[in-house]
């Protein structure tokens, strides 16, 4: 009798396709259901954005910025400004300090209310998610209500913001945070402990603290595997060194520690945590203040480069920018955080299933805007 | 009296002139009109009260636009359905692609010529009925690996092998589930077996609580095999929790990922129809079909005006929003209690069996299969295989020996 001969087959997941969050492209060699080798071809949305920020104006890069992780855009212009304000050295006003950080921890729980919901979508939970949708709409309300814009904002600018925010808003953001934390229960009840969910989740894709250094992941992701690396405590940028808040860490509680699941919980942990900085800053909110008087009329820095990074909701957000003297940057590097985090997965997502690799894939929450730039 | 519908159309007089084979011809094709008439209309009330449903957990609205709250939306997508461009990808493999469609409609439109609606309305009363339906619902999966193969695409093929990997295991516990149930009837004719379940008797013939006789108040083993049944039987139309075949975030949509417009359509129209029949296998195994809940029209106050008092105390003692929705089951059950002592009638209907009884044991299992769907996440493909094998199948088989056991036990059977 011969040998019954079996090929492992090679299957494109995406461009298009519903659970790779954007346009990725996932080359799966599979043998079966078994998926043996993942290799992420990216570059479907790529906009060119560092290119165009050689050829414009610091003030006309801010908006582009925004671009990349639209998710989290308010986090992408905060990290951009305070990179060319440490070029300038400018000096910002307290009132200023304050609002950014409201905004970019709001931002960061917007974004993780994305990325806990479109997880439980991946594995097939679809209520999770228009329940995630309902409390970013709240947020999604305070951002048009503060810039006019829902999600590409163009909000925080060199040196200041756009405009002070209308009166109301901290009222409405205090409405907002009181109906949170009943909300992260709702998630909790109806997601997190779900016996389904935990068996989809807990020991896939396992990430040890040693593959997740050397792979560059950070932000949630690397928490998740135990290594307590959060930039707004380690260095402490803006005002982060004056709010009292935890770093959720991942614990392994349904399976190992650096797990699917725990990637998930992490986030919904660091939900709970952007609320309380929220409160603590608008608690601390300076009545007085400008907020454009510190907004530079023309901007010529210093020949010289400068490296800044800031903990965006999906990791360490670095922007290099090196200029010549002249008002138009000669380069602007990004440090996509979503990119290192998407490297890795071949290396944690061998050897399981396609459905592992596409829960996976939700749990380190990519967007493609970035890892494209 | 009158067996079937068939029976009851070949008794006009309107046939008695005519020959009998063109009158048992006339009557065949009336009966099978009203059957798939019934499937179609189903499958789109269904589909709006699954977007209702749904729309109602995930806190929206659901359909509104089109005919008042929406009711016309699915009859406006049904015919924009049939408007659309029917393609048949080059590569694919013609006449697979396009009978595979039809197999599965056939076989679940097939299957509603054995189910009994009520005492008298059914198309055709078979000896054989449960083995009838349970064989030629399993037919299903002929068309879906058809489908899947013939559309040439990867995802199709994955989505096919997995629901023929999962429709075949869940065969047998569904099957040895079931034998429990003919084991204690003693036929497989369904007729008979919902006029077993008929009176009220007490909880497990033994415990001294007053409940309908039906099978799944009759053993605690016949209780357990309802429960794996409903479970078996929602892997076996592919619904969540068990949808891996069509996993729409993993598969794009399984083995419908190349099918449009007409041929799509027919895909939806046999998952509704799988879903209602395996709602009206539960209906009628478990929950006593057209059998009425109170055994008696006296039965029948006392037991609502029990669901009255249970609801004015969870009113005033549950202080959640799910206490203060119970003001409208409350309204509605109070409205039941005094038109059921005001008008004894009332209360007669209300006890006496028919389709009323039938259809709602229906909504109420269509009502849970779609809660599970829009709850749950969803099982991977080896977890679910684990599932049917290591732990339905296994207590399904004891369940089956309880069964016989308990029956021994109690004097039901003699050897």
């Amino acid at each position: 009798m011969g040998r019954l001969h079996a090929e492992e087959m090679v299957l494109n997941m995406g461009p298009q396709h519903p659970s790779t969050h954007g346009v990725l492209r996932l080359k799966l060699t599979t043998d079966g259901e078994i998926v043996s080798h993942i290799e992420p071809v990216i570059g479907y949305l790529h906009r060119s954005f560092e290119k165009h920020a050689e050829n414009l104006e610091y003030q006309m890069v801010t908006p582009f910025t925004g671009r990349c992780d639209y998710l989290a855009a308010m986090g992408s212009e905060h990290g951009y400004a305070m990179a060319v304000e440490k070029m300038l050295g400018i000096e910002l006003p307290e009132r200023v300090e304050y609002l950014r950080v409201i905004f970019a921890e709001l931002q960061r729980i917007a974004s993780h209310l994305v990325a806990v919901g479109t997880f439980g979508l991946d594995v097939g939970a679809i209520t999770p998610f228009i329940y995630c949708f309902r409390e970013r709409e709240l947020i999604l309300d305070l951002f048009e209500m503060a810039s006019g814009a829902r999600l590409l904002y163009n909000y925080i600018w060199i040196g200041g913001l756009a405009h002070d925010v209308p009166p109301g808003f901290v009222e409405k953001t205090y409405e907002f945070l009181d109906a949170f934390d009943e909300r992260v229960t709702e998630y909790n009840q109806i997601l997190t402990g779900n016996k389904i969910f935990i068996e989809r989740a807990a020991d896939i894709g396992v990430m040890t603290p040693e593959v997740a250094i050397n792979y560059g992941v950070t932000g949630p992701s690397l928490r998740a595997s135990g290594v307590n690396l959060d930039i707004r405590k380690t260095q402490p940028y803006s005002i982060y060194d004056r709010f009292d808040f935890d770093v959720p860490l991942g614990e392994g509680i349904q399976g190992t520690v650096g797990d699917s699941w725990d990637r998930y919980y992490v986030r919904v942990l660091e939900m709970k945590e952007s609320a309380k900085i929220v409160r603590q800053a608008l608690d601390q909110l300076p009545v007085e203040g400008d907020v454009k008087s510190a907004i530079p009329r023309r901007i010529r820095p210093p020949k010289g480069e400068v490296y800044f990074r800031s903990e965006n909701p999906r990791g360490e957000l670095g922007y290099y920018v090196v200029s010549n003297g002249k008002n138009v940057p000669l380069r602007v590097k990004m440090r996509s955080p979503a990119f290192s985090n998407l490297s890795v997965i071949n290396e944690i997502g061998q050897g399981f299933m396609i459905s592992d690799v596409i829960a996976i894939l939700g749990s380190l929450d990519i967007v493609l805007g970035e890892i494209d730039r | 009296m009158i067996q079937s519908l068939a029976n009851w159309i070949l008794s006009f007089d309107i046939l008695s002139g005519m020959g009998q084979s063109i009158a048992w011809g006339i009557s065949l094709f009336v009966v099978s009109a009203l059957i798939f008439a019934f499937v179609a209309v189903n499958a789109i009330v269904l589909v709006y009260i699954e977007r209702k449903v749904s729309a109602f957990m995930q806190v929206r609205l659901g359909p509104m636009r089109v005919g008042k709250f929406g009711t016309l939306q699915t009859v406006a997508d049904a015919l924009k359905l049939l408007q659309k461009e029917d393609i048949i990808p080059e590569k694919a493999d013609k006449p697979l692609f396009v009978i595979g469609p039809w197999i599965i409609l056939v076989a679940s439109v097939v299957t509603f010529a054995a189910i009994p609606f009520s005492d008298t309305l059914l198309a055709a009363n078979m000896n054989i009925g449960l083995f009838y339906v349970v064989s030629i619902s399993s037919i299903v999966v002929l068309g879906i690996v058809m489908a899947g193969w013939a559309s040439n695409n990867k995802w199709s093929l994955y989505g096919a092998m997995r629901s023929a990997a999962q429709i075949i295991s869940y065969e047998i516990p569904v099957g040895i589930t079931l034998i429990a149930v003919v084991a204690v009837v003693g036929s497989l004719n369904l007729q008979t077996i919902i006029q077993a379940q008929a009176g009220s008797s007490n909880l497990f013939h033994w415990i001294p609580i007053p409940l309908p006789n039906w099978f799944i108040f009759h053993s605690p083993f016949l209780f357990l095999a309802s429960f794996i049944y409903l479970i078996g039987a929602t892997a076996e139309i592919n619904r969540t929790p068990f949808d891996i075949p069509e996993s729409e975030s993993e598969l794009v949509a399984g083995f419908m990922t190349e099918f449009s417009g007409l041929r799509w359509a027919l895909f939806f129209l046999s998952e509704y129809a799988n879903a209602t029949l395996v709602a009206f296998l539960v209906a009628i195994v478990f929950l006593g079909g057209w059998q009425s809940p109170f055994a008696d029209y006296k039965g029948a106050q006392i037991s609502l005006l029990i669901v009255t008092l249970v609801s004015i105390m969870w009113t005033i003692f549950v202080k959640t929003k799910v206490g203060r929705l119970s003001v409208y089951p409350l309204g509605l059950s109070l409205l039941l209690v005094v038109a059921a002592w005001l008008f004894p009638g009332f209360a007669v209907w209300l006890s006496s069996p028919g389709l009323f009884w039938m259809l709602m044991k229906v909504a109420f299992i269509i009502f849970l299969l779609m809660w599970f769907r829009w709850t749950f996440p969803r099982l991977r493909v080896d977890q679910l295989m684990y599932v049917s094998w290591k732990v339905i199948l296994p207590i399904s088989i004891v369940n089956l020996m309880g069964v016989a056991v308990w029956m021994w036990l109690s004097g039901e059977i003699q050897f």
